[in-house]
Order: C-alpha cells, then sequence, then structure tokens
C-alpha cells in the first residue's frame, strides 16, 4: 500500500507539472499579450513610443527573459539573481533574456510580412534581475500579478473573490444533486420496467445528451424573459445579485444584495446544473443498484423475510453506493470546469467566467493560475478515487 | 424418395431455423430499437439538407440583406422573392440559409474530428494491446495522463491559442482545399475550422484507444489469432485482418456517441468564443451571438439551439441502438 501510495503521488505530481509546462509554454506561444497593443500604437504614431520604453514594458512583464528562467520564476520563484554561496556570487553572467532583440520584417513563404527576431542588442544576465519584483511562485501559492483585468493586483485577490462565488454553486449542486439523484435512481431501479422507470430514464438520457449552454439559455427563457415580459412572477438571471432594487410580481420588492436578492439569484444556475448532474449520477445509481439487486445475497436477505424496505436499504443501496462514491469523487473537478459553462450563461461571477475573460482579455497570469489549480484539484481528485477504490473494495488489489 | 426420408426432411427443416449472416442479425435488433431508428431518419433528413445547402438555402452565407434586420419569420423580399424562412439576424442575414450551411459546417468538424480521433485511437490501443510490455506502458500512461487533465480548460487554453496564431501548425495545401470544398469555405476559414478538428481529435482519441486495447487484449488469447500465428502470418497482418476488424463493435459505438460528444463540444468552444469565429457560421456561434437579443427577440436561441439538441440527442440515441445490436452485452 505505502509503494503504491508513494508511486501514486510521484505519478500525481509528475501530471500537476507536465501540465503546467505544456500550458505555459502554449500560451507563451499566443500572440497578444501586453506588446500587441503597445506596437499598433507605436505604429499609429499618435504617442511616441520610444524603443527604450518597449523595452522597460517588456521587462516589467518579464516578457525579456527566456521562456524557461521564465517559467521557472512563475513555478518556484527562481532564479533571483546569481547563486550565492559563502558570500560568493556564481552564475552572474548566465545569459538568461534579451532586452531589446533587433527585430526585421520579412515576407514569408506566403506573401504576408512577419516579424523575425534577428539578434540581440542589449542581453540580460543573471545579475541584471536582482532588482526585480519576483512571486515567490506558485507551488507556495503566489500566483503574481494580474495583467489586465485587475493590473498589478495579485492574482490571488482575483480568484479569491471568485472561488467562494463558485464554490456556492458546485456546494449547492453537489448536495441537491444528491439528495434528489439518489432516491430517483433507486426508486427507478426497484420499480423496473414500470411507467415512472421507463419515463425517468428517457428524461435522463435526454438530459445527458442536452448541451448545458442551450439548456441554460432555455431556463432563462422559460424562467425569466418570457414571464418578466408577460407581468408574471419571474426568476432573476444574470449575475449573483443585482445593481439596483427591483419589485417582482406576487414577491414584492427586493432589495439589492440582500440574502432574498441572492439566493433568487442563485435558483436558475444551480437548478441547470444540479439537473444535468442528477441525469448522470441517477442513472448511474439506477444501474448499480440494479446490478446489487440481483445478487444472491439479497435474495437471501428476502427470503430470510426482511421488510422490502430493509433489503434495500441495507443490503442493496450499502452496496450500490460503493462505485457511486468513487463517481462522485471524480466529477467534483469535473464540476469546476462544467461551471466554465454555466456561469459564462449566466454571467455568475466565479472562476469559470473569470477563466473565460483572462484567456480572452490575454491576462494570462490568471488563466495560468485558474488552470493550474484545476490540474491539481483533478489529479488530487484521481488520486482519492483510485484509493477510495480499493478502501471501499478490498476485492480490488493495488497494482 | 420414401416417405420415411420425406418426413425427416420436413421434420428437419422444421427444427432449422431460417440462416443469417452476422450483418442480418445487427441489422434486425438495431431496427428493432425504435428511437434509434427514429433517429436515423432524422438524421438523415439533416445531412441531405446540408448536402444540398447551396440548392436549399435561399440566400449566400454572408448575404446581407441590408436594412431588413430581425424580419419575422416568412418574410418574402419583395425585390427579389426569395423568403426569410426564419427570418434575419442583427445585420440582416438569414437565419435558414446560414442553419443550413452553419449545419454542414457544425457536422463536418465533427465527423472529421471522430474519424481521425477514431483512427488513432483504433492503432493506438491495438498497438498497445497487442504488444504489451514496454510499449504498452509507455502508450497506456500517456494516455492516462491526457485523461487526468481537466479537458475543456485545457482545451480552451489551446484552441484560444490557435485561433490567434493560426500559422502555428502547418497545414497543407490540399488538406485545405479539400475540406474548404466539404464545408464550402474559403482556405482562410478553413484553417480555422480545421484547427478546431484538430484540437477536438486531439483529446477524442483516449476512450477509443482504452477500448480498443481492452478488446485486443481479450482477441489475442482467442483461437483464431493462434490459427493464424501458425499459418505464418505476420504481426501487421494479425493485427489488420484478424484485431481490427474483430473489435469493431465498441468503437462504431463509441464512434456515434462521439459524433454527440463532438457536436457539443464544437458548440460549447464557439459559444464560449474560441471555436470557429463568427463570419463562418456554426451552430453553436450563431446560438453565442443570439444571447445578447434574447431579451427582446426570446425565440432567436432557439433557432440555433434546437439542431445541436436534435443532433446530439439523435448521435446518442443512434449509438444506443448500435449497442444493444451490436453486442447486448456491452456496456461503456
Amino acid at each position: 500500500m505505502a509503494a503504491y501510495l508513494v508511486r501514486r503521488v510521484f505519478q500525481a505530481i509528475l501530471v500537476v507539472f507536465i501540465s503546467a509546462v505544456a500550458s505555459y509554454v502554449l500560451l507563451s506561444f499566443a500572440p497578444g499579450g501586453p506588446m500587441a497593443g503597445l506596437r499598433q500604437i507605436q505604429q499609429s504614431g499618435r504617442f511616441k513610443i520610444t524603443e527604450e520604453d518597449i523595452a522597460r514594458i517588456r521587462a516589467y512583464f518579464e516578457l525579456d527573459l527566456n521562456l524557461s528562467v521564465r517559467f521557472s520564476r512563475w513555478l518556484i520563484g527562481e532564479p533571483r539573481g546569481p547563486l550565492v554561496i559563502g558570500g560568493k556570487e556564481y552564475f552572474g553572467d548566465m545569459v538568461v533574456g534579451c532586452r531589446k532583440p533587433i527585430e526585421k520584417e520579412v515576407l514569408n513563404a506566403r506573401g504576408q510580412y512577419e516579424i523575425q527576431v534577428t539578434g540581440c542588442s542589449e542581453i540580460v544576465h543573471l545579475k541584471d534581475i536582482t532588482e526585480r519584483r519576483t512571486s515567490r511562485g506558485i507551488l507556495l501559492g503566489d500566483f503574481g500579478l494580474s495583467w489586465r483585468l485587475l493590473r498589478d493586483r495579485p492574482v490571488s485577490d482575483l480568484i479569491a473573490s471568485r472561488l467562494t462565488k463558485t464554490l456556492q454553486l458546485i456546494g449547492l449542486e453537489t448536495l441537491f444533486s444528491l439528495i434528489i439523484g439518489i432516491p430517483l435512481g433507486i426508486y427507478s431501479a426497484v420499480k423496473q420496467y414500470s411507467k415512472f422507470d421507463y419515463f425517468f430514464t428517457s428524461l435522463a438520457f435526454m438530459g445527458s445528451a442536452m448541451p448545458s449552454f442551450f439548456f441554460g439559455l432555455l431556463m432563462i427563457l422559460v424562467f425569466c424573459i418570457i414571464p418578466k415580459n408577460a407581468g408574471f412572477p419571474y426568476i432573476p438571471a444574470g449575475l449573483s445579485e443585482s445593481v439596483r432594487n427591483y419589485t417582482i410580481p406576487v414577491i414584492g420588492q427586493v432589495v439589492a444584495g440582500s440574502v432574498k436578492d441572492r439566493t433568487l439569484h442563485l435558483i436558475l444556475p444551480v437548478t441547470v446544473l444540479t439537473i444535468i448532474n442528477i441525469s448522470g449520477w441517477s442513472r448511474f445509481i439506477r444501474a448499480s443498484m440494479l446490478d446489487v439487486l440481483r445478487q444472491d445475497y439479497v435474495r437471501t436477505a428476502r427470503a430470510k423475510g426482511l421488510s422490502q424496505r430493509v433489503v434495500i436499504v441495507k443490503h442493496a443501496l450499502r452496496n450500490a453506493l460503493i462505485p457511486f462514491i468513487t463517481i462522485v469523487v471524480f466529477t467534483i473537478p469535473g464540476l469546476f470546469a462544467g461551471a466554465i459553462i454555466t456561469e459564462s450563461i449566466f454571467a455568475w461571477p466565479g472562476m469559470g467566467r473569470l477563466y473565460i475573460l483572462a484567456l480572452g482579455d490575454y491576462d494570462y497570469p490568471v488563466a495560468m493560475a485558474i488552470f493550474f489549480i484545476l490540474a491539481v484539484l483533478t489529479v488530487i481528485a484521481t488520486l482519492l478515487r483510485d484509493i477510495l477504490y480499493t478502501m471501499v473494495d478490498p476485492r480490488i488489489r493495488l497494482n | 424418395m420414401t416417405l420415411p426420408a420425406q418426413l425427416d426432411r420436413i421434420k428437419a427443416e422444421a427444427i432449422t431455423i431460417e440462416e443469417r449472416s452476422p450483418f442480418q442479425v445487427v441489422m434486425r435488433r438495431f431496427v428493432r430499437h425504435r428511437l434509434a431508428m427514429i433517429s436515423l431518419a432524422v438524421m438523415a433528413v439533416i445531412f441531405t439538407i446540408t448536402i444540398l445547402a447551396p440548392y436549399i438555402a435561399p440566400y449566400k452565407v454572408d448575404e446581407l440583406n441590408v436594412g431588413n434586420y430581425f424580419v419575422p419569420f416568412g418574410t418574402v423580399d419583395p425585390d427579389t422573392g426569395r423568403t426569410h424562412y426564419l427570418g434575419t439576424d442583427n445585420i440582416g442575414r438569414d437565419y435558414f440559409s446560414r442553419l443550413v450551411y452553419a449545419g454542414r459546417i457544425s457536422l463536418t468538424v465533427a465527423m472529421l474530428a471522430v474519424i481521425i480521433s477514431e483512427t488513432i485511437g483504433i492503432f493506438v490501443g491495438a498497438i498497445s494491446g497487442f504488444y504489451g510490455g514496454w510499449v504498452d506502458a509507455i502508450l497506456m500512461r500517456f494516455v492516462e495522463f491526457m485523461l487526468t487533465i481537466p479537458t475543456l480548460p485545457l482545451l480552451l487554453i489551446i484552441s484560444s491559442m490557435l485561433i490567434r496564431n493560426e500559422d502555428l501548425i502547418p497545414i497543407p495545401e490540399s488538406v485545405l482545399t479539400f475540406v474548404g470544398r466539404i464545408m464550402l469555405l474559403g482556405p482562410r476559414d478553413t484553417r480555422n475550422a480545421v484547427l478546431i478538428v484538430i484540437v477536438l481529435a486531439g483529446f477524442g482519441w483516449l476512450s477509443a484507444a482504452q477500448l480498443m486495447r481492452g478488446t485486443v487484449l481479450s482477441l489475442r488469447e482467442q483461437t483464431f489469432v493462434e490459427a493464424a500465428r501458425s499459418l505464418g502470418a505476420s504481426n501487421s497482418w494479425i493485427i489488420l485482418k484478424h484485431m481490427i476488424p474483430n473489435a469493431m463493435a465498441p468503437i462504431i459505438v463509441d464512434a456515434s456517441l462521439g459524433l454527440a460528444g463532438f457536436v457539443i463540444l464544437e458548440a460549447a468552444l464557439a459559444f464560449l468564443g474560441f471555436g470557429i469565429q463568427d463570419p463562418v457560421p456554426t451552430w453553436g456561434n450563431m446560438l453565442s451571438a443570439t444571447q445578447q437579443f434574447m431579451f427582446d427577440k426570446p425565440w432567436l436561441p432557439l433557432i440555433s439551439g434546437t439542431p445541436i439538441f436534435v443532433c446530439s440527442l439523435a448521435f446518442n440515441y443512434i449509438g444506443d441502438g448500435l449497442r444493444d445490436a451490436l453486442d447486448p452485452r456491452l456496456k461503456l
């Protein structure tokens, strides 16, 4: 067990590291970023931006450093300068980047002009970066500073304010899915081939085929826009609380930012997430219950004369829940990813929407931080699932 | 023929069932799945409409009917006599025509992604399962690694990078013209679509590879493989002629479910703004464009959202029917 755990933890760390490297490299290849707009301003000739200004701004965003150095500074906050051992500096002259690249416009094969870097007129050495501000590295929880969305504010501030909103959604979603989904699955399995079972399975099938973005828009239409236009009571959609007070027929005046207001805004996104989640989970519970109900020990329990209730709750359900637990654990990071779409539809100020905004707005430190958090969550969940699997079912051997 | 012999023959005929080929058996089972048959019919209609797009659509993809913004359903254009069956959008483009062309693009993207991902999956899975050992270990560790990365966020990163830097992955001109001809797009717009196909397929082959590996592992021990080997068949022959054809059942099911998945995923990427971009119509970006007008015109999201849902549901039912038909014990 110990050896297995060590190996799995090591694997997990490797996965996180590789996915961090991959996404960092990918995003550094993406054009745009803080420099693209600057170049356009420079070309338009409205402002005088000297080469020195550009070099300074490049240095500000660390874009003058080599990719590997930049990545290492982002991940662990090193190197901050030359290595100091016993009062002596080492590697001070190591080249870590280029402050002023020599750029040339060349005509490429497809007949378009491209900027090519042909050389470097001012090299950055390791000893030059001692004065710079450095994050402590994301491994220590310092995600650096935001580029665009909240310029120069720590990314962690931005994420912290959004995280609670996402956790609200996901927490409620999980809670309701469990409360509603498990009984539905059990009932459907116990009454297999009944009218309810047919109705439920086809509904769940449709639910799992339904794209969440379309479903979300439909819910907004049916519960917000149409009743609102018709003058009926409606459920507000968009944002997590409204900006000014409003009146809903029957319910009455709602003060902006009050508990009532916030609860009303939670209803639609949580419903969408819950319904989509239930269709998956309860189908799983149903299948797993059907499997267990066919077992000999259930027949034995029935033969002993136990009541239907005891047989189902004590003998069948407990065994059916074993595989379900692992499914639940594993879907939790998926819920964060799923929240990306739902949050975008409802303009819910959570992490998922922040991620989309950051990617669209070239705020790569924010995007990277969220991706890194999601990757870590997924890997931890995978690890937990595999460990839980073996703990709840001793028949599965570790190797 | 003597009487007892005749009697024997009649008896023998009575107890023998009519001979059917495996294909006939599968077809009979599939036809019995009513929803799958309905779905097949629906998809046939949708495919026919999209294939005949230039003849069915009254307007061109980006034809602007200037001044006629948000006209209601079935408005006839007085100048040309053509009908806006589903009205027009905010800059006067015909919804019905765009929907038809968008279907062509969205379905082509999904089909290409399925073909590529299943092909990669089949070969990776077959090689991994057949050779075992370190090949298997490396390939399957890689698949496991890919499966642990949160897909949607990474997909968003990759496509956001690719749509801003389209030349990053070189695509042969011939591929672009070929795909462009299917989608009725110019080379530049095609590049965008092909990149999305690559992104989708790059993540789609994992399940196919795992399925294929599992099947090949069990097939490897079968006697017909042993027989083929004793007849002197090479490894590649056994894989191509014995393993892959025999392992097709789960792959076909996976492919039809994959179609549903890719239609939704492509639409989701476009919806979030990181898929195929606006002048080129897809169901996803048409849906996302309607979002800002839905407060006044609540029917708009239904126009482009319905085909996404219908296709996804239909492909899912077809997959379900195929699974029941091909192998009743099979559970994905």
